[in-house]
């Protein structure tokens, strides 16, 4: 079978029957589930063990309380440090059910806490040694660096997040590029890291008790661990297992290249229609970043196709691939599957190169599932692989809409979606496009009264 | 995901009584909020009255005590603690502890010991301001002074006052 054939739809070939791909692997949602209560739990205990090392005395003592909360903040800061880093590890179990994009709303929303958490700690701290020790704040600070164990690289642990929490702050970040913002923001695995041992040494819930001392350093141990499995460790298993080589880069449309990958083992990579890899070109000027991209067609092993637009600098780049370049792979990634669908049938609507995921979720749908499909561009070249799409749909006894126009001439408002989808109310959402139009359609779905649940979306975030 | 904020709230609870319980159960951790005072490491009870109080109530034992005579002291156990170990000689005349000093401080490094140097006067004048192990400590130095606190109780007991 010729790389021809990862570009025409499946259903052309049912005649020749490809080989069997792997199953995906199911989410289950109780996992997930069981994780939430597992975060909660080690909430609630990092709580108590701040309350449990006070006395009363202490607390009523000079310094007492600032101290107590001091403590209280820089236990319940790095509990909370701990469970960011634990959502950026990406355990599959987790991964699946949430999504990567659900992964990382979880962890933004979660960011400002332990920062500020932290810089509370450092100040609470401070100002009861200070009131115990009836010295200046300037002199405590002083002999906290100077004579307190751990205390100055912690300090300069902390000054690192103070300058990745301000970086990240949206008005900045809007200006900066995804790659610099990224290697800024991977100095929080180091920060965090010089901040551990002072813990340790000086927390009042840990020194002379060895059990928390444990609990405490296995947490963390198991945590870096999983980072360096799920981040590092399996996508080089995976990249060296599929050898995954740059096999032809076509244009599809203004800007739209498809980039068709050869490599080994194709039928046993378990990926569901829908999901994304984050995608390193080894190029002397790409290998070190990595670029999330859905696959633009199942794997037709020996290929894969994924289709990119010119966006950005990375995806200028990929248009300009030599065949031959060796290419490393992090995923799948992403709940944006046929897993996920609630009611009987699906809506699938894509804006511009967003088609790209529901062009491989079709894949996924089976002969029956009449599937209604809205593809959305400006003009009609912005509908990249529309033919391809329309062919799935026919197979599945679905319909496409194409909606081509500026957004004056074409209106999605309630009364125009339910004139076009008049089932809607039996029909989950999928949505994949850029941030604005998705948002669009989510905020639509939900004046319809469309539950949340049936509404899965994608965005593509720069 | 629906209803996280349940699942999340619901194992907060678990893990914040699941601690709270194994405290409770008896591990060597300090005592629970309010429960426990580290003046109250001798085992008597311990009213929580500000130094003064006791300081007064002595003043009839003084005159009883002068009957015994001279000073005596003791030296207290060496009692461990997070940061290290210390032990204390306590001088009392006629019921009234009239002198503190600590012969022995071990610590495992120079910061703790510093740092105990700067608590030791203090936990030095609650003691002679309460003549009896019953101190509230300083904060920040918590273990410090539990241990100190413990020291003077079994050099009293030595000198079997009160």
């Amino acid at each position: 079978m010729g790389y021809e054939s990862v570009v025409a739809p499946r259903s052309r070939q049912s005649r020749k029957r490809p080989p069997a791909l792997a199953q995906p692997h199911r989410p289950y949602p109780a996992l997930a589930r069981a994780g939430l209560v597992l975060a909660g739990a080690g909430l609630g205990a990092v709580t108590a063990l701040a309350i449990t090392a006070e006395t009363g005395a202490e607390l009523r003592a000079p310094g007492g309380a600032a101290t107590f909360l001091g403590s209280l903040t820089g236990l319940t800061g790095m509990y909370l440090a701990l469970l960011m880093v634990l959502l950026v590890s990406r355990i599959p179990a987790i991964e699946r059910v949430l999504g990567q994009d659900g992964l990382l709303r979880w962890h933004r929303r979660l960011a400002p806490w332990p920062i500020s958490l932290l810089i509370a700690h450092a100040l609470f701290i401070t100002v009861g040694y200070a009131q115990a020790a009836r010295a200046g704040l300037g002199h405590q600070v002083a002999v906290l660096l100077t004579r307190y164990p751990d205390v100055l690289i912690a300090t300069v642990g902390l000054g690192i997040m103070c300058v990745i929490g301000i970086v990240s702050l949206r008005a900045i970040r809007r200006r900066l590029r995804r790659e610099t913002w990224w290697l800024v923001h991977l100095y929080m695995y180091l920060a965090l890291a010089l901040s551990f041992a002072h813990v340790l040494a000086l927390g009042p819930s840990f020194v002379g008790h060895p059990l928390t001392q444990i609990v405490w350093s296995v947490a963390w141990a198991a945590t870096a661990g999983l980072v360096l499995c799920y981040r590092f460790g399996l996508p080089v298993v995976r990249s060296l297992r599929h050898r995954l080589v740059v096999h032809e880069v076509r244009q599809e449309g203004p800007g739209v290249v498809s980039v068709i990958c050869s490599g080994r083992h194709l039928d046993r990579l378990a990926i569901a229609g829908g999901q994304f890899f984050f995608w390193r070109f080894l190029t002397r000027s790409m290998w070190w970043q990595a670029h999330p991209y859905t696959l633009s067609a199942l794997p037709q092993p020996p290929y894969v196709r994924l289709t990119v637009k010119a966006v950005g600098d990375h995806s200028a780049a990929v248009a300009r691939l030599r065949p031959g370049t060796r290419v490393a792979v992090e995923g799948p990634y992403g709940a944006f599957t046929k897993y996920a669908q609630q009611r009987p049938q699906a809506l699938l609507v894509a804006a511009g190169i967003g088609v790209t995921a529901l062009r491989s979720l079709l894949e996924d749908m089976p002969r029956n599932a009449a599937p209604v499909v809205l593809l959305r561009g400006t003009s009609p070249e912005d509908l990249v692989l529309r033919k391809e799409v329309a062919e799935l749909v026919r197979y599945r006894r679905g319909r496409v809409h194409e909606l081509v126009g500026t957004r004056e001439q074409v209106v999605l408002d309630e009364r125009s979606l339910q004139r076009l989808v008049p089932d809607l109310h039996r029909r989950d959402i999928y949505v994949c496009g850029p941030e604005g139009f998705v948002t669009t359609i989510v905020d639509l779905a939900a004046r319809l009264g469309i539950p949340a649940e049936a509404v899965h979306h994608e965005a593509y975030v720069l | 995901m629906k209803r996280a904020g349940w699942y999340l709230l619901a194992g907060a609870v678990a893990g914040f009584g699941g601690v709270l319980g194994f405290h409770g159960g008896g591990t060597a951790a300090p005592a629970l909020l309010g429960q426990q005072k580290p003046g109250a490491i001798g085992g008597t009870p311990v009213p929580s009255a500000s130094p003064s109080g006791p300081a007064r109530s002595t003043g009839p034992a003084a005159s009883q005590g002068g009957a015994t005579g001279q000073a005596r002291s003791a030296t207290g156990a060496v009692v461990p603690y997070g940061y290290g170990e210390l032990s204390v000689v306590v001088t009392v005349h006629g019921g009234q502890i009239t002198a503190v000093s600590v012969p022995l401080l071990r610590t495992a490094e120079p910061y703790s010991q510093q740092l105990a140097q700067q608590v030791i006067p203090m936990l030095r004048s609650e003691v002679l301001a309460a003549h009896s192990a019953q101190i509230h400590g300083v904060s920040g130095a918590t273990y410090t002074s539990q241990a100190y606190a413990q020291s003077i109780q079994s050099a009293l007991d030595k000198l079997h006052v009160r």
